[in-house]
């Protein structure tokens, strides 16, 4: 079974083709806001390179967030046609445990953070289990240095890996936590499928239009009061630019 | 040759499908009018969010109003600017999505000109040179279609588009979001010679400036108000229509008149205003112009006017590669 990833949920975008016995072919970028540019691109010529035809993929695998908004919409939104057009299986799945699976071979708790912007951090707590890791509580949105609290309270050392954790070095220094490098700093198109690959051996998948991204944060999150009471004197089409919310929705 | 276009830039998710350039298969549209009322704008955020929920059941409703399979469609057709980035990317990544699945060719479509090719769908080929109004929520611009298809701007409003207008008074006094279709309502019983507000026509510029004009009425509104007299609103809606509709009328075809050019083509949502349709149908019919309006369903913002403006690209041998970016910006070039 060959499983297609796409994750664009962070500020790097990535592609993979993965089989049960390797990753066949992968294409990643570490360059913010391309990923609408890139992944089309990545998706064919990771086809053409490993000489595979769309019709022996047999489902794709997204990241579906929490993470950076227009990435998220990029990786989703291109998954949902090209799955619904080949009638293919889908499996969502969050960078923040794709993040986790990445570093599953430790022995400490694991926290995965995803840099959230506007010094917050997306983050979630696992364990490693047998083949893979064991998420431990909800996928949160908060500071940095509460963060950096809920990991100085755990109890153990834990390892935070994650592009949080890179942004965020000098908050979660204070703390015992050891930090995870460049190495482990984003979620990767080919832990992705390698994750999704099980599910979809046993059938739990949705379908294309099934997919929805996970936000953790209201659309009009970042309308102040202020601008809100513009807003409502009206501002058309081009004025409200201000409220495009977690990210970096000014270019791509 | 079944060729499918995506309209994501602003706060309607449409696909629509055209059949050999000219023939209207699908014309699908959800709206997101009731999800940013509120706001009494377009919020970027909330639009980008629900493209991305409609975005899929769009496409499969436009095929099965075109009775085709995805599997049938030669080409896809995407608008990929000028418009909101978040909102952008989600149609062309749809596109791209598509493309790949079936290796058919992709092609950008810039959102203005696409507006102006919409009537192609209704009144056949467009004989270029002509002089077109593309005005709506998100733009007001006056440009020239070359003979050889190619388009240029002569001039565009410096500050708000007239359907951003529209709103702003709208809201003002009261009315729902979208403003246009409320005012237009309201207008129609009253004296559009009531009150006097300014047409700011400035120079010889096809510029346009409509943010005095909006001030101007707020300014009068207050001053009534202020002197405990209460403002006859229809008559407030029907003067101020009848401003912005002055200052359309006039640049347009002082434009057409300087450019020599005998066809004029309205497009985009504020062409729906009743009032904007009437004077340009009785000066057009004075100065001996051709007039071209789409119907209201292709005037506002759809995705058979993208589909209708890749299948002219595509016939003049134009795609684009699968890295097409997205462009908030993009201008009308070529
Ligand atoms: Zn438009």
């Amino acid at each position: 079974m060959l499983v297609l990833g796409l994750e664009t949920s962070t500020s790097r975008s990535s592609v993979a083709l993965v089989d049960a016995d390797r990753v066949v072919a992968s294409a990643s970028l570490g360059i913010p806001r391309r990923h609408g540019e890139f992944i089309a691109p990545a998706i064919r010529f990771c086809l053409e390179q490993a000489q595979i035809d769309v019709e022996r993929i047999g489902g794709v695998a997204v990241g579906v967030g929490p993470g950076l908004y227009t990435g998220l919409r990029v990786g989703i939104a291109t998954a949902q046609t090209f799955a619904a057009g080949l009638h293919l299986p889908v499996v969502g799945l969050s960078g923040l445990d794709v993040l986790a699976f990445q570093v599953r071979s430790t022995s400490r708790p694991i926290c995965a953070a995803i840099d959230a912007r506007r010094g917050e951090v997306f983050w979630a707590f696992y364990r490693s289990s047998p083949g893979g890791v064991q998420r431990e509580g909800e996928l949160m949105i908060g500071r940095a240095e509460q963060l950096a609290a809920e990991i100085q309270s755990y109890g153990e050392d834990v390892l935070v890996v994650g592009d949080g954790a890179l942004t965020h070095r000098e908050v979660l220094a204070e703390t015992d936590a050891i930090l995870g490098g460049t190495a482990n700093g984003w979620p990767e198109a080919a832990g992705l499928a390698e994750l999704a690959l099980p599910r979809f051996v046993r059938e739990e998948t949705i379908r294309p239009d099934q997919l929805r991204p996970i936000y953790l944060r209201q659309a009009d999150a970042r309308i102040g009061w202020e601008v809100r009471g513009r807003l409502r004197g009206g501002v058309g089409a081009a004025g409200a630019d201000g409220a495009d919310g977690a990210d970096e929705a000014s270019t791509s | 040759m079944l060729v499918l276009g995506i309209e994501t830039s602003c706060d309607e998710t449409a696909v629509g499908i055209v059949e050999d350039r000219f023939t209207l298969q699908a014309n699908v549209i959800a709206s997101q009018v009731e999800l940013h009322a509120p706001y009494g704008g377009v919020v970027p955020e909330v639009a980008a969010r629900a493209h991305l929920d409609q975005m899929l059941p769009t496409v499969e409703t436009a095929l099965a109003h075109a009775g085709a399979r995805i599997g049938d469609i030669d080409a896809v057709a995407v608008t990929s600017g000028p418009g909101l980035m978040g909102a952008l990317l989600v149609g062309v990544s749809a596109a791209k999505g598509i493309a790949l699945a079936h290796d058919i060719p992709l092609v950008g479509v810039n959102h203005l000109r696409a507006h102006v090719e919409a009537s192609q769908l209704e009144h056949g080929e467009l004989e270029p040179p002509l002089v077109a109004l593309v005005v709506s929520g998100g733009h007001t611009s006056i440009v020239v279609m070359e003979p050889d298809g190619g388009f240029r701007q002569l001039g565009s409003t410096i500050d708000d588009a007239a359907g951003e207008a529209f709103d702003k008074i709208a809201r003002f006094i009261g009315l729902d979001f979208p403003g246009g279709p409320e005012i237009d309502r309201l207008a129609r019983g009253g004296d559009p010679e009531a009150y006097a507000f300014p047409r700011a026509l400035m120079d010889a510029s096809y510029d346009m400036s409509l943010s005095g004009l909006k001030t101007a009425v707020i300014r009068e509104l207050r001053r009534m108000e202020a002197a405990g007299v209460e403002p006859d609103l229809a008559d407030v809606a029907a003067s101020f229509q009848e401003a912005i509709v002055d200052v359309q009328v006039l640049k347009t075809l002082r434009a057409a008149a300087d450019e020599g050019l005998d066809q004029v083509v309205l497009a985009g949502g504020v062409a729906a205003n009743s009032r904007l349709r009437e004077r340009f149908t009785q000066e057009c019919d004075v100065n001996g112009q051709r007039l071209i309006i789409p119907s209201v369903p292709l005037c506002t913002d759809n995705g058979a006017m993208v589909a209708a403006s890749g299948s002219n690209l595509l016939a003049a041998g134009v795609t684009s590669e699968l890295c097409l970016a997205a462009d908030p910006n993009l201008a009308l070039a070529g």
